[in-house]
């Protein structure tokens, strides 16, 4: 095939033809986005309550992991609370005073971003602030006797999750685990039975898996009643169990060495580069 | 918004540019396809730069688009924690090597003036920012553990949704920043594609395989040094 230089007027059709293609594209994207399907539009605020909230309050049965939410609408005042519930990590993150005094007394376990839209703050404000004559809490049903050993087996894979998620450990270390640990994008779980209010707060945490981060991934694949209360099981167990010592410095130096045997292996295999023809020729030459 | 421009209108402007501009090149200036190869100029730093650079990076790659395509099979690979071990150690030791690799190739630029003098500003640019991308990806391997499985349920959702153009960026904006950053590099560099030598990632040699054979006949067997 022999080389046809492009004629320039044709070039420049190209080059305009391309811009018009890029112009469309960037103008179009976030018009398909808009046209797509909005995330779930305000619900009712009791629904969201038991969705979102129930795994780490209730409103008149007492303080879990967060604090009794029955009259925090006179206790609070109205935009502080509903920026509160809207962007806690923002408020914590300014260092609020409210929010800081809250941290502390829930064990240190920040209120997690629940990812809501304002118009279901307000919804669920509105429930709040009438939530009805009983207390609403967490389903009274007894807790099934979880499988410590299999939960332990869910946590690193061994067994594999009914609906496709992944084991515990690709994201969270525990004690117990043993050589490398489990994984370090979330938080390390070995306090984690305790800082939950042990088995009841643990329990609906793990039903609603109500964080952003969790909800990204635990939404469209979520765990089976069984598998929460294996995994209850262990992580309780866990709890008592001595904590792996810090991997990073292992990993680094595994790491190093394994660049070593793979430098290595490279002059071994291409010892003989630098005796080129080339070089052969022109040594002869000088003698 | 600003994530929607971040991780659905960028990623699709780049990959638009690189196919679109990538043919265009192939058709208007077809032997720019090349390494542009700086072997004659300077071969031995070349050696341990290239080398490492090329083995670990294509390798890493590969892991990155096995378990695009095939996440469940990658799933059940990595549900045996020794496995997972392995495949994490090795995997690290291949991001360090590339990091090595890339930054041996980087001095090697600057401190053969005959190289240096055949660089261009897009060959220094797209050095800098594979640098950064492979010395971000070893260290979100290092510090995010376990990269090889929480990949699997975060960013191969997202861009499977861009693929199928049905965006889902829920799975990446919760990421920490430093992975975030690493996406939209992998972009970056896809952008970069058909401005730079990186052109030449589709010009393996694999005509090779069919081309009539040549007969290479020595004069003479090279001299083995003593």
């Amino acid at each position: 095939m022999t080389y046809q230089p492009v004629h320039p007027a044709a070039r420049r059709r190209w080059i305009w033809a391309l811009l018009a293609g890029v112009m469309a594209l960037a103008l179009a994207a976030p018009a398909l986005l808009l046209a797509a399907p909005l995330e779930q539009s305000a619900g009712e605020g009791e629904t969201l309550f038991q969705q979102k909230c129930v795994a780490c309050h209730t409103i008149g049965g007492g303080a879990l992991v967060g604090p009794d939410l029955a009259g925090v609408v006179d206790r609070r005042d109205g935009a502080w609370l509903s920026q509160w519930i809207l962007a806690p990590d923002k408020m914590l993150a300014a260092n609020d005073p409210i929010a800081t005094q809250l941290l502390q007394e829930s064990k240190g376990v920040p209120m997690p971003n629940l990812a809501l839209t304002e118009p279901e703050v307000a919804a669920l404000i509105a429930f709040l602030a009438n939530p009805g004559a009983e207390a609403v809490t967490q389903p009274q049903a007894p807790l099934a006797e979880g499988d410590a050993a299999h939960g332990r087996a869910l946590f690193t894979g061994a067994s594999r999750l009914e609906n496709g998620g992944p084991p515990c450990m690709t994201c969270h270390s525990i004690a117990g685990l043993g050589a490398l640990g489990g994984g370090a994008l979330g938080v390390d779980l070995t306090k984690a039975y305790e800082t939950y209010g042990g088995d009841a707060g643990l329990a609906a945490f793990l039903n609603t898996l109500p964080t952003v981060t969790m909800n990204a991934v635990w939404s469209s694949q979520p765990l089976t009643p069984a598998e929460q209360d294996d995994l209850r099981a262990f992580m309780q167990e866990a709890s008592f169990a001595e904590r792996p010592p810090q991997t990073v410095w292992l990993l680094a130096l595994l790491a190093t060495v394994g660049v070593a045997l793979l430098l290595l292996l490279a002059q071994l295999i291409w010892r003989r580069r630098l005796v080129s023809v080339r070089k052969t020729m022109v040594q002869r030459a000088r003698i | 918004m600003f994530n929607t421009v971040l991780f659905v209108v960028f990623p699709y402007v780049a990959v638009i540019v690189a196919v679109v501009l990538g043919i265009h090149r192939y058709r208007t200036n077809r032997f720019s396809y090349s390494s542009l190869s700086s072997q004659f100029l300077e071969n031995r730093t070349l050696f341990w730069g290239s080398v490492p650079w090329h083995y670990g990076v294509i390798l890493i790659l590969l892991t990155h688009f096995l378990a695009f395509l095939f996440p469940t099979l990658w799933g059940n690979l990595l549900s045996d924690r020794i496995r997972l071990y392995v495949l994490e150690v090795t995997g690290l030791a291949l991001a360090l090597m590339t990091v090595i690799g890339i930054a041996l190739l980087i001095l090697r630029r600057l401190r053969s003036p005959r190289v240096f003098h055949v660089t261009s500003n897009a060959d220094w640019l797209l050095l800098f920012v594979l640098l950064l991308q492979v010395a971000l990806g070893f260290w979100i391997a290092l510090v995010y553990r376990w990269g090889s499985g929480w990949y699997v349920h975060t960013a191969v959702p997202w861009l499977r949704s861009l693929l199928v153009l049905d965006p889902q960026i829920q799975h990446v904006t919760v990421l920490p920043v430093l992975v975030q950053l690493h996406l939209l590099l992998g972009f970056v560099i896809v952008l970069l594609f058909p401005f730079t030598r990186l052109v030449h990632v589709v010009t393996y040699p694999i005509t090779y395989l069919w081309r009539p054979l040549q007969v290479v006949i020595w004069n003479r067997r090279p001299v083995r040094k003593s």
